[in-house]
């Protein structure tokens, strides 16, 4: 097990997870467009996302501009009382009103079949939202500085944008002794973790980023 | 031994052909799911013939939050029928807490996003499908040896096709398994390598590592949870049994077999183990063809009230299609957490989800990058076929 080998797939790692190098219909779930129609069990194609989304949020489009309601990512239906249509669920998230919209497209007819929302439950983090949530870590004083100088310890030279940096946020739900963070229970809040070009990973972890008050919560712990 | 492949016979000419080959060991029910075509095609469609001449089929699917999810997942015993295992599996959750009370992770987030590229060496012999997944075959060792007086050793070797993805979740890269072995067995596994997370704590909630005593790496669990949804034997008629052996400081041990016909949380014990058989189908013994589930390699981690779905190694919940996760269930309208998806329903259409703890105090071996620590369980035929399907 050579040390060269390892250096290798931690680098395509890398480069898989860089933010703006995996598209929609590149990215890890989509299909590659196969050259027939997908059956009932295959993945969606890029095309099926493309178009999940747009059906799912054509009534959404001026909240979204406005950036109180946000597009997530779009998942394959997977109700088995509907497995023998093409259905995508669209993920969407509502900042103004803190609510989960979880939208469900038929593909075959091109509409929304089903709706389910709900406040004070959270889907994971959309790629959108990692990146936000770095450009709120910069933004604050103290954490921004923190980042800065660990990326310009680890790269040798000064970090130019959050995309520089290799980011995954997970989903942050408040125990009941974090007072600090008690907002977290209706907010949308995640945990950042930051990778820096050596490999290393931050330590992030008394860190949370509110994204609905574009606050960051430091846990007392 | 009569061999009897029927991939594609319909319902009809079932009981004709079973009359033709006296294949006894070809149910009715057995043969009702293996006229069912896959539900994907090439390349989410996995189909291998194993060396013995046992087979497995299934659909692979790289879903945004659970990433590698399998479904519809199909034996054929060497000289059996094609019959129906599982709908679909994927993992539920992976849960991290630390020993000294902080941090707490629940590390699945959008586990497709982040799937890592494998390279041909990360998997040897095998073929990649879309760059994020492995299928290969690996031997097993020895799948049995019996020595003859006068004879040769009956003996063979096993092997299994195994079905992998990894996924780089902070410092952790996650290697997400399911091993299908020629003998009708499913091993579900996960593998944590990549790094330590280099969390410190004081001496009595961790090892120290580096030189020196004054790192003290902090200890933590591993709570990994998967959700199973079966289809023994075709759609429908799955039911759910717990075993149990009595007698403790005793020579008499009994059997106590206990239906879940409702919604349960069950937790382990040293022998305890639970099957999912079909209600119709029965082998050419008479017997209800079925899977068992051991868990006993656990380390059974129990959190605190808030997580309260730490309390229990197996829940079996009706199905509901937005019961996805174990915890942070990213559904509206539904409820949050295993533990909470058990309320004593009635079971018409069981989903099992299985949690296994480990728990890891860190040395000096794990180091950069770090071994390979695995965790997972035994899904295995209990009366599918007749008799040992070599």
């Amino acid at each position: 097990m050579g040390r060269g080998r390892t250096a290798a797939i931690a680098g395509a790692a890398a480069l898989a997870g860089s933010l703006f190098l995996l598209g929609g219909g590149e990215s890890p779930q989509a299909a590659g467009a196969p050259a027939r129609s997908p059956l009932p069990g295959d993945p969606l194609t890029g095309e099926e996302i493309t178009r999940a989304e747009q059906i799912a949020s054509a009534t959404l489009r001026a909240h979204m501009t406005s950036g109180r309601v946000e597009f997530l990512y779009v998942e394959r239906d997977d109700d088995k009382a509907a497995a023998d249509r093409r259905r995508a669920d669209a993920y969407i998230y509502d900042y103004g009103a803190n609510r989960l919209i979880v939208r469900t497209v038929d593909l075959g007819s091109g509409r929304v079949v089903a709706e389910r929302a709900g406040k004070g439950v959270q889907a994971p983090p959309s790629r959108g939202e990692e990146a936000r949530a770095a450009e709120l870590l910069l933004a604050d004083r103290r954490h921004g500085r923190a980042v800065r100088a660990a990326y310009a310890g680890a790269a040798g030279r000064a970090l130019r944008s959050p995309a520089e940096l290799g980011l995954r946020a997970l989903i942050f739900s408040p125990r009941p002794k974090d007072r600090t963070a008690r907002e977290c229970a209706s907010h949308r809040c995640v945990r950042l973790l930051v990778r820096l070009p050596d490999g290393t990973w931050l330590n992030t972890t008394r860190t949370v980023v509110d994204l609905s008050a574009k606050k960051i919560l430091t846990l007392e712990w | 031994m009569v061999t009897v492949r029927l991939p594609l016979l319909i319902l009809s000419c079932a009981a004709l052909v079973a009359g033709l080959t006296g294949a006894a060991h070809v149910p009715p029910a057995a043969r009702a799911s293996a006229a069912q075509a896959p539900s994907c095609g090439a390349p989410y469609r996995i189909e291998r013939t194993l060396p013995g001449g046992a087979a497995w089929r299934l659909c692979w699917e790289m879903r945004t939050i659970e990433g590698l999810t399998l479904a519809d997942v199909v034996y054929t015993p060497v000289g059996g029928a094609p019959i129906s295992v599982l709908r679909s599996t994927a993992l539920a959750q992976i849960h991290v807490p630390y020993d000294s009370g902080e941090p707490r992770f629940h590390d699945i987030g959008t586990l497709g996003e982040n799937a890592v590229v494998l390279q041909e060496a990360d998997c040897p012999g095998g073929e990649r499908r879309e760059r994020f997944v492995c299928v290969t075959v690996r031997p097993r060792g020895h799948a049995y040896l019996k020595p003859r007086p006068g004879e040769p050793n009956l003996s063979a070797q096993g092997s299994e096709l195994v079905v992998y993805a990894a996924f780089e979740i902070g410092w952790y890269t996650y290697l997400v398994e399911w091993a299908f072995s020629d003998d009708g067995a499913i091993t579900p596994r996960v593998g944590a390598t990549g790094s330590l997370s280099g969390f410190t704590a004081a001496p009595e909630y961790g090892w120290p590592t580096k030189r020196g005593s004054t790192h003290v790496e902090q200890s933590h669990s591993h709570n990994v949870f998967w959700r199973l949804d079966f289809d023994v034997a075709g759609r429908g008629g799955d039911i759910v049994e717990q075993y149990d052996f009595t007698g403790s400081g005793t020579a008499r041990r009994a059997l106590g077999r206990k239906v879940l016909d409702k919604e349960t949380a069950a937790v382990n014990r040293r022998t305890r183990w639970w099957r999912v058989a079909d209600s119709e189908t029965r082998n050419a013994d008479g017997h209800r063809v079925s899977w068992e589930i051991g868990n006993s390699d656990s380390a059974e981690y129990r959190g605190p009230d808030d997580e309260a779905f730490t309390r229990a190694d197996l829940y079996v919940s009706q199905y509901r299609d937005c019961e996805r996760l174990a915890t942070v269930n990213p559904a509206p309208d539904c409820a949050q957490s295993v533990d909470r998806y058990v309320n004593d329903e009635r079971l018409t259409d069981p989903v099992v989800w299985v949690g296994v703890s480990y728990h890891h105090v860190a040395r000096d071996e794990d180091a950069d990058p770090m071994p390979t620590h695995w965790q997972g369980f035994r899904i295995t035929p209990r009366d599918v076929t007749a008799e040992n399907p070599r």
